[in-house]
């Protein structure tokens, strides 16, 4: 299993989340992050923005659908902007359900 | 090394913390996530295992889109539900324990009770004192 782990624009969540159900993996979790990257945050005219608005997905899928859900997370969050986010991938060994105890997703 | 993901309801809270405190392992993280499972978020039982089911129907307490949804009207929304993540890291030989008091205390038999990830975890550092590897964790 994998965690996927994507930092994206707060206002592509939903298109992505939407996507994601379309594809068969609607489970999702969320969370409101501030950050910033190589750019060290945004500059408008005199107003500097060290650290910008971002929303953390959490997902996390079987091994042969990480391609699959990484694709979908791009080619929906893309703007092709500065600041469209980043995606990373860490292994899960184990994944248990509290309601039942079992183990899996 | 391993780190525990648990994503919980939200009111079992206070038990898991004293669960594991019983355990000898107090440590942990807490934050405030949405969440939606299998059941896309739409399910009323998820939001509170107390709830009455007729409660839902009043529509006081109705899983929460995010407010972009909500300021733009549009066809279709995804449902959150409020939910806590605990991140515990924790030495390997505890993994199960605290899995198992996590399931036995969070368990209410009803969808939307959460999750555990268990993940590998490279390494942990004590900022105080620099220590590093299974010491910082002690």
């Amino acid at each position: 299993m994998k965690m996927i782990r994507a930092f994206i624009r707060p206002e592509k969540e939903q298109e992505v989340v939407l996507a994601l159900e379309g594809a068969g993996f609607p489970s999702v979790t969320k969370m409101p992050v501030f950050g910033r990257g190589k750019q060290k945050g945004l500059q408008v005219g005199p107003v500097h923005y060290d650290e910008l608005p971002k929303a953390l997905l959490l997902i996390v899928v079987d091994d042969e659908d990480q391609e699959k859900v990484v694709n979908l997370i791009q080619t929906k969050a893309r703007t092709g902007f500065i600041g469209d986010g980043k995606i990373f991938v860490s292994p899960v060994d184990t994944a248990y359900t509290v309601r039942t105890g079992e183990e899996g997703l | 090394m391993k780190e525990i993901i648990a994503i919980i309801r939200r009111d079992k809270v206070p038990e898991i913390k004293q669960a594991l405190e019983d355990i000898g392992y107090p440590s942990l993280t807490i934050q405030s996530v949405d969440g939606r499972g299998k059941q896309k978020g739409a399910m009323c039982a998820e939001m509170d295992s107390e709830m009455p089911e007729s409660f839902c129907t009043t529509a006081k307490l109705k899983p929460t889109p995010s407010i972009y949804a909500l300021e733009h009207t549009l066809p279709k929304v995804a449902l959150y539900v409020p939910k806590r993540m605990l991140t515990i890291v924790v030495p390997d030989d505890l993994v199960t324990k605290i899995v198992k008091a996590i399931v036995r205390v969070g368990q209410t038999g009803k969808h939307g009770d959460g999750k555990i990830f268990v993940m590998p975890i490279g390494g942990a550092i004590r900022i105080r004192t620099g220590e590093a590897g299974g010491e910082a964790i002690a």
